[in-house]
């Protein structure tokens, strides 16, 4: 993984400092809370319901052992011994200290890590495959121009108060995992009919309270023009992006109104003008760039493993979990394992310090000494060899984190909600624990099959519920907590916007009211059909029968 | 014609120290909202709003609101919003406090 270099790494101690004086001003009363306001977003802090919240960046979900475990350090040193992984691949701590900053981001620097541009009208950590590297399908690794795209993003002082937030995402797939359609901008990695490597631009996707899918506005970009076309993307979202009104700011809403084609012929435009200035990045830094995400050496390795495949045989649990959680890797022998974060009845993507340090001791054992976070709020082991999986799926049942449902009704994401978040109408966390109580038995899990329910507690969604198969968005009515239910979302290359499916659901209601949209789904689905493809194949209507019919 | 609202009513924020819910007694700041100085009519709720402002202007608070509680004796604050700020995340019991000191 890429490793900073020594201008990195004063940038990142210089921030450290700066902010390590911008926080003594406040709190001598130097700076109002209008001015440090804006200063302390900038490093990633929130104000939550309990506390400051901290959101600390992971670059495209990619983590080393260090890092894992002076996470681990800092979550019992200065919060309260656990953290978050959100839908961003990023980690959330709740429970921080104004005054206790300025040490805490010391320490992230001492590993390389920071809370840059997790907040703020910038562009935003950049998020990626968290399968990137390891699997077979993949054009190239999208790491490295997500690394190319942090270093040129990170304080690019032209883009640090765009009209709103802006989001890049990368896939070197064309199964996509990194929701890329979903973003300000996606990247897909591509080769043409010339065997040359570009990529497929999208630009104006975007979830919030107008769901949008992004444009495709270029089918191939070549790789080495990049960051010039990046660029005037952002000059035009700059320059004509709305900054009167919050919920109309964002580039969808620019791409919308303008149209596509005109939007795309001014960005082309735009291009024109500085495609040939020095922007786009030389050769030799790609390649520079691209040596830090070379492959561990793999051990040559003959398929079948034995002892892996006696296992599976003997060993039901095991082999359940290999058939959800354990991904066939590109490198013979080896596999890519996802720890579920969502043991049940637990809270989506919480990880406490000692799991932490658990997880990194099985990267530094079994996988190269690297982790990913993953934007369904799991994270990944990507390099182990078949024959160490029962080991590591025996730790992981040691710290609660072996349950085989990645990808299953179980596998819910949720915001954090009304629990911690200032901003939520409705607690997410409650109801996608009784929901995961509600389908525990992993019989009836695999049975359901693959199905992905994602909730968020307000209409900024970032629970993701415009994109889950089955989408649950909290809603405040009358001071009571609703829940309305949408179907048909997805986030992958068949992305969709879920539909609202009717009237919303009491607390108490909605567990019951999810049972009967996957009764329905029961009832219905052809043999091997998955919940989004009988939902593609019949729509709606049967599923609001079910739920409402008898209203 | 919006309803008068009279409702009683507490002044809440959060110390810019350490981000920590608190509640104005009358005095200074306590944690808990049993110990919050409870505004019975309009002219009271405003004379807290005052209150708010200046201690936000003296830097000692932020996110400074004055919030409805319920008619009872340990005035549990109205909506399930200010109801979860008052003890903590309700997945996280472990980690809650109460309304009210031990």
């Amino acid at each position: 993984m890429y490793i900073y270099d020594d201008f990195d790494q004063t940038v990142a101690k210089q921030r450290v400092a700066e902010f390590r004086d911008q926080v003594d001003r406040r709190l001598k009363g130097e700076l109002t809370e209008e001015q440090f306001r804006p200063l302390r977003l900038m490093n990633g802090l929130y104000l939550q319901l309990h506390a400051y919240m901290l959101r600390v960046a992971v670059p495209y979900g990619t983590m080393s052992v260090a890092q894992v475990r002076k996470l681990a350090d800092i979550a019992r040193k200065y919060d309260r011994g656990y953290g978050h992984f959100t839908t961003r691949q990023n980690l959330q701590y709740n429970w921080i200290k104004l005054e206790q900053m300025p040490d805490l981001l010391a320490d992230l620097a001492s590993v390389q890590m920071h809370g840059n541009q997790t907040s703020g009208n910038c562009v935003r950590n950049v998020t990626a495959d968290h399968f990137a590297g390891v699997i077979a399908d993949e054009v190239e690794d999208p790491r490295i121009v997500s690394e190319v795209i942090r270093q040129w993003s990170t304080f690019h002082p032209e883009f640090s108060w765009l009209p709103r937030k802006f989001k890049i995402a990368v896939t070197g797939a064309a199964k996509d995992r990194a929701a890329v359609q979903w973003h300000d901008i996606g990247l897909q990695i591509v080769r043409n009919e010339a065997g040359e490597v570009g990529y497929i631009v999208f630009v104006g996707g975007g979830m919030g309270r107008i769901p949008v899918l992004a444009t495709k506005v270029r089918a191939f970009l070549p790789k080495q023009e990049l960051l010039s076309y990046l660029e005037a993307i952002l000059r035009v979202y700059n320059r004509y992006g709305r900054r009167d009104n919050i919920h109309k700011a964002r580039i969808k809403i620019l791409v919308r109104d303008l149209g596509p084609e005109e939007f795309t012929r001014q960005v082309e435009a735009e291009w024109e003008q500085t495609r040939h200035t020095g922007i786009n990045l030389p050769p030799e830094e790609e390649t520079r760039i691209a040596r830090y995400f070379t492959p561990p050496a793999y051990e040559a390795i003959t398929e079948p493993v034995t002892a892996f495949e006696d296992a599976k045989k003997k060993n039901r649990g095991f082999a359940q979990w290999v058939s959800t959680n354990v991904h066939p890797h590109k490198a013979p022998g080896y596999a890519i394992v996802t720890i579920s974060l969502k043991p049940i009845g637990g809270i989506p993507g919480d990880i406490s310090a000692d799991q932490m340090d658990a997880v990194a001791d099985l990267a530094e054992r079994y996988s190269a000494a690297e982790v990913r976070a993953t934007h369904i709020q799991n994270l990944v082991l990507p390099n182990v060899k078949q024959a160490d999986l029962l080991a590591v799926w025996q730790r992981l049942g040691e710290i609660g984190f072996a349950d085989a449902n990645a990808g299953l009704i179980t596998d819910v994401i949720a915001c954090p909600g009304l629990d911690y978040c200032s901003l939520a109408n409705a607690r997410s966390i409650p109801i996608a624990q009784r929901i995961s109580e509600r389908f525990a038995d992993l019989d009836r899990q695999h049975d359901v099959g693959e199905l992905q329910i994602k909730i968020s507690g307000c209409i900024n969604a970032c629970g993701h519920h415009h994109a889950g198969h089955i989408g649950i968005l909290g809603v405040d009515k009358a001071g009571q907590e609703f829940y309305q239910i949408t179907l048909g979302g997805a986030g992958d290359e068949t992305a969709a916007t879920g539909q609202l499916l009717g009237p919303g659901f009491s607390s108490d209601q909605i567990v019951d009211a999810i049972e009967k949209v996957v009764g329905a789904y029961l009832d219905i689905r052809q043999p091997n059909e998955p919940f989004i493809a009988t939902y593609r194949r019949v729509g709606p209507a049967p599923f609001k029968e079910k739920l409402y019919g008898t209203r | 014609m919006a309803k008068p609202d009279t409702g009683p009513k507490v002044l809440t924020g959060n110390l810019l120290r350490d981000g920590a819910t608190v509640y104005y007694t009358g005095k200074d700041w306590s944690l808990y909202v049993t110990d919050a100085k409870v505004a019975a009519t309009p002219e009271e709720a405003e004379e807290l709003r005052k209150i708010g402002a200046a201690a936000y202007a003296a830097n000692l608070v932020i996110d400074v609101n004055v919030v409805d509680v319920q008619s009872t004796p340990d005035h549990v604050p109205a909506h399930i919003r200010e109801q979860i700020r008052a003890t903590g995340p309700t997945v996280r019991r472990d980690l809650n406090k109460s309304m009210s000191p031990e």
